[in-house]
Formats: structure tokens, C-alpha cells, sequence
């Protein structure tokens, strides 16, 4: 009698698991959250390390003098942006104190009504809904209270656990192989090999991607003197990781913005020919030079890869979807490839 | 003592004392000191074996070269299932795969309970990566030891060629 499991029991066996594994996740949310932001960062720091380390220096030694520049680096940052970001969110409170708001409402209503009278919009009664929202809004601030004290243990733990996931990474795989069965043993390897290949330049990638969109969109937004300039920029920046809606996202937050501002659309006249110069530069220039092209994903994968995220993990697991979304092809793809090679079965 | 300080006065145990001496037998780690040693230690995969457990299969993608710390290995060649070679405690396999991932040309089975040491081609590639003085050390034993095998295997043709002639 053969008692080998049948290749559907080994699929099945490895669907239940991966379904208890994203139930653990799910439940986990925060734990999930955390984990997966500090292992992104030390993968995209690793090549950071490996270059000090080819001059001489110990692993420790590396990640001691990378956090050292990043502190630097975010406490300049922090020094030069904070005053306008306080500012820009300021503005934001201020502009939404109950009277004000009243006001802007009744603008946009009145705005509304003249110009898209014609689709049979005629009256939004925004300032009603408005003042609906505010009746809630109390409620709404102690139950988020909480989420500053999450905030918080998030700022202080996710530079602690990407220290120790960049410093001890590599023992910390070297561990994780330990385990697996023999048999297994060589296919693994070259699945993380394979993986650790693509998907490396890939998330670097992304992220000098994000980084280097928010820079122009912040430029761009600044030079406009669009509102806000700042958050909407780095909002685009991370919104241009999703394909087509990222962008579109963008420039319609910032066209918002500034018809809520100035009552008109005449500055969308400028922000969507500059959201669209931007967006040829990072196709033509950026994205040819920084993102690796092993990794091509549909739009529509991307954007179901967003939706599921945001369901289960909120914003940030939006924008951590993207690069999931990478992970799990590579690892799906170069599994099925890998198992063709080896005398698995 | 604390186990902090136990950590920072630790001394190697027998086991990793075996390994640093079985490495020194090895041909592409010849000339390197204990510190270099050590470095590598790191990155070698122990495995053990049960008796005739299959370690790689002829015809697997080659990645990497592997170390037999103890038991005997046997290669053999398929499908005739013919032993081409039995290895012993400091014999390795494999080496050619620490530069290409072509097939591996032979099976190799754990002929008793054995236990190995795997030098991973990408783990290698890593360390040239983070230290390429060590790296350039190793890539030239490499090719001093694959020279060898050549030189050896010429010979071989050569005794052939003259005991096929008339």
C-alpha cells in the first residue's frame, strides 16, 4: 500500500496552512503590522550593511552606524518639515472649526448646485451632515485615544525589532532553514535565493519610487501654492505605488483641496498637467532606472492586492499590499518553477 | 556568571572545534585563518542524514558544495544505480556548484547516519559581497583545486589514448 501523500493532499495541506496563517494575521493585525513595516525597512536597508561591512566593518558595527544616520537624518528632517507640518495641520483644524466649515459647506453646496444643477445634483446639505458628524466626533476621539498609545508603541518597537531583524537577519534564516526537512532542504534554499534576488530590487525599488514621486509632487504642489502642499505631496508619493489610481488619487486630492480653498477650478487647470508631467517622468525616467522589471504585476491584481489590504489592515495595509502582493507572486511563481526542477513528488 | 557574561567569555565548543579542523582539510579553505575560518563557519548549513536518505538527486539544480563531517557517502550514477565513488569524514562534494547551477551529475545517498556541512552558492556569493578579500582567497583555491581535477583527468585521457593505440 502507498502511503505518500497525493500531490492534491500536499496542495491542500499547504492551502489550510496559508488560510490559518493569514487567520493568525488577521487576528494579529497590529503584531502583523508591526512585523511586516520593520522586516520591508531592514530588507531595504540590507544593502546599506553589506556595503559597510565589505569595508571592514561588523555587521553590528553597520547597523549601529546606519540607525545612527538615520536619526541624524529624520531628526534634520523632522527639525526642517515639522514647523510645516504642524502649519498645514493646523490650518486643516482651523479651517474645519464649526463655523468656518459651516461656511465652506454652504460655498460648496452653493457651488454644487450652480454647476451641476444640469445632472440633478441640486442641494448636498453638507452643512447638515456636517454638523451630524460633529455630534459624533467626541464619541469618536475617545475611541481613538487608544490608537495614540498604539501610535506610539509603534514609533518606539519598529526601530527596535528592524535594529535586530537587520543586525541578526541573516542567523535568523540561517535558523529558520535549520527546520525544514531534508527533503526540502535544497528546493528552499534556491526559493529564497530566487526570491531574496527579485524581490529585493523590486521593494527598493517601490520605495525610491514612493520617495522620489513624493519629492516632485511636493515641489510641484508647492510651486502651484496649493494648500496643504506637503501631506498631499507624500500622500502622492505613497498613493503612486497602485498603478493608474495611484496618480489619479493624487492629483484629485490636490484639485479638491484647492477647489475647496478657492471656490473654483481654475488651478486644476495647472495641478492635472503637472500630475500628468510627473507621472511621464516616472514612467520615461524613474521607474526605467530604480524598479526592477522581474516583478510585472497587473493593475487589476494590484488594486484587488489594495482593497483586500485596506479590509483587513486599514491604510497602512493598503500601501503594504503592494509590496505583498510582489512577495506572494515571486514566492507562487518561483515555487511552481522550483517544484518542475526537483524530484519532489 | 550570568548568561551575558557566559556569552562574552564563551569558548568554542568540541564540536565546532571539529568543524574549523575539518574545514582546514579542505582544499579551497586552504590558507585562510581561523577569523576567515570562522566567517564561513556562519554561513555553512549542518545537516544530518539517516542511513541511505538521498541528499541530492542526478539531475537536480547544483547549489552548492557539501562537507562530510561523519558517516560515508555513496554517488551513484542513474539509472544503471551503478557507485561511482564512496566518500569518508573530510571528503566534499559538489564544489562545482558553488560556481554554476548546472545539474548534479550524480546521486548522493547517506550510506550510514551521516552528518554534513552545505556551502550554499548564494550564501558564498553574500560573503564575497560583505568581504571580497576573503572571497578573491577562496575563488583562487577553487580554480587551484578544479585545475587539479583537470590536470588529473587529462592524465586519465592521455594513459587511455596511449593504451587504445596499437
Amino acid at each position: 500500500m502507498n502511503n505518500k501523500p497525493s500531490n492534491w493532499t500536499r496542495i491542500l495541506a499547504v492551502v489550510a496552512c496559508v488560510s490559518v496563517l493569514f487567520y493568525l494575521m488577521s487576528v494579529l493585525a497590529d503584531l502583523t503590522k508591526i512585523l511586516v513595516v520593520s522586516g520591508l525597512l531592514a530588507y531595504i536597508m540590507d544593502p546599506l550593511a553589506v556595503k559597510l561591512e565589505s569595508r571592514g566593518m561588523s555587521r553590528t558595527v553597520a547597523t549601529l552606524i546606519i540607525f545612527a544616520a538615520l536619526s541624524v537624518l529624520l531628526t534634520g528632517s523632522l527639525i526642517m518639515l515639522l514647523p510645516a507640518f504642524v502649519d498645514q495641520i493646523s490650518a486643516i483644524q482651523a479651517d474645519l472649526s464649526p463655523e468656518q466649515a459651516s461656511a465652506l459647506f454652504a460655498r460648496l453646496d452653493l457651488f454644487v448646485e450652480k454647476k451641476l444643477s444640469f445632472i440633478g445634483i441640486h442641494n448636498l446639505e453638507l452643512s447638515e451632515k456636517l454638523q451630524r458628524a460633529m455630534i459624533n466626533f467626541g464619541d469618536w476621539m475617545i475611541s481613538h485615544l487608544i490608537d495614540v498609545f498604539s501610535l506610539f508603541t509603534h514609533l518606539v518597537l519598529i526601530p527596535f525589532i528592524t535594529f535586530f531583524l537587520l543586525k541578526d537577519g541573516r542567523a535568523m534564516k540561517k535558523q529558520i532553514i535549520r527546520i525544514i526537512p531534508n527533503r526540502y532542504f535544497e528546493f528552499s534554499l534556491n526559493l529564497f535565493s530566487k526570491m531574496d534576488s527579485q524581490l529585493g530590487n523590486f521593494l527598493r525599488g517601490q520605495f525610491m519610487d514612493a520617495l522620489i514621486f513624493g519629492a516632485l509632487a511636493i515641489a510641484a504642489l508647492w510651486f502651484l501654492d496649493v494648500k496643504y502642499f506637503l501631506l498631499i505631496g507624500l500622500f502622492a508619493g505613497a498613493a503612486n505605488l497602485i498603478p493608474f489610481v495611484g496618480p489619479i488619487a493624487g492629483a484629485l486630492a490636490a484639485v479638491t483641496v484647492s477647489v475647496v480653498d478657492t471656490g473654483s477650478f481654475a488651478m486644476a487647470g495647472y495641478i492635472v498637467p503637472a500630475f500628468v508631467i510627473m507621472k511621464l517622468i516616472d514612467d520615461a525616467l524613474i521607474q526605467p532606472i530604480v524598479v526592477a522589471r522581474s516583478v510585472d504585476m497587473h493593475p487589476l491584481m494590484v488594486l484587488m492586492a489594495v482593497i483586500i489590504g485596506g479590509k483587513f489592515f486599514g491604510i497602512l495595509g493598503m500601501l503594504l499590499s503592494v509590496p505583498a502582493t510582489g512577495f506572494f507572486k515571486v514566492a507562487v511563481k518561483e515555487s511552481i518553477l522550483l517544484f518542475r526542477r526537483y524530484r519532489l513528488t | 556568571m550570568s548568561d551575558l557574561w557566559i556569552n562574552i567569555f564563551r569558548h568554542r565548543t568540541d564540536e565546532e572545534d571539529t568543524i574549523m579542523k575539518l574545514m582546514m582539510k579542505i582544499p579551497i579553505f586552504d590558507g585562510l585563518n581561523s577569523r576567515e575560518l570562522a566567517q564561513i563557519e556562519r554561513i555553512l548549513h549542518q545537516r544530518d542524514f539517516v542511513k541511505d536518505e538521498v541528499i541530492f538527486f542526478q539531475g537536480d539544480p547544483g547549489l552548492g558544495m557539501y562537507i562530510i563531517v561523519n558517516g560515508d557517502i555513496d554517488i551513484i550514477s542513474e539509472p544503471e544505480k551503478h557507485v561511482l565513488a564512496e566518500l569518508h569524514v573530510g571528503d566534499f562534494l559538489g564544489e562545482l556548484s558553488l560556481l554554476d547551477e548546472s545539474p548534479r551529475t550524480a546521486t548522493a545517498v547517506a550510506k550510514t547516519p551521516s552528518r554534513l556541512l552545505c556551502l550554499f552558492q548564494s550564501d558564498l556569493y553574500d560573503l564575497i559581497d560583505r568581504n571580497p578579500r576573503l572571497g578573491v582567497k577562496i575563488m583562487v583555491q577553487l580554480a587551484r583545486t578544479i585545475g587539479a581535477r583537470l590536470k588529473k583527468t587529462n592524465e586519465h585521457v592521455n594513459e587511455i589514448k596511449r593504451g587504445l593505440k596499437p
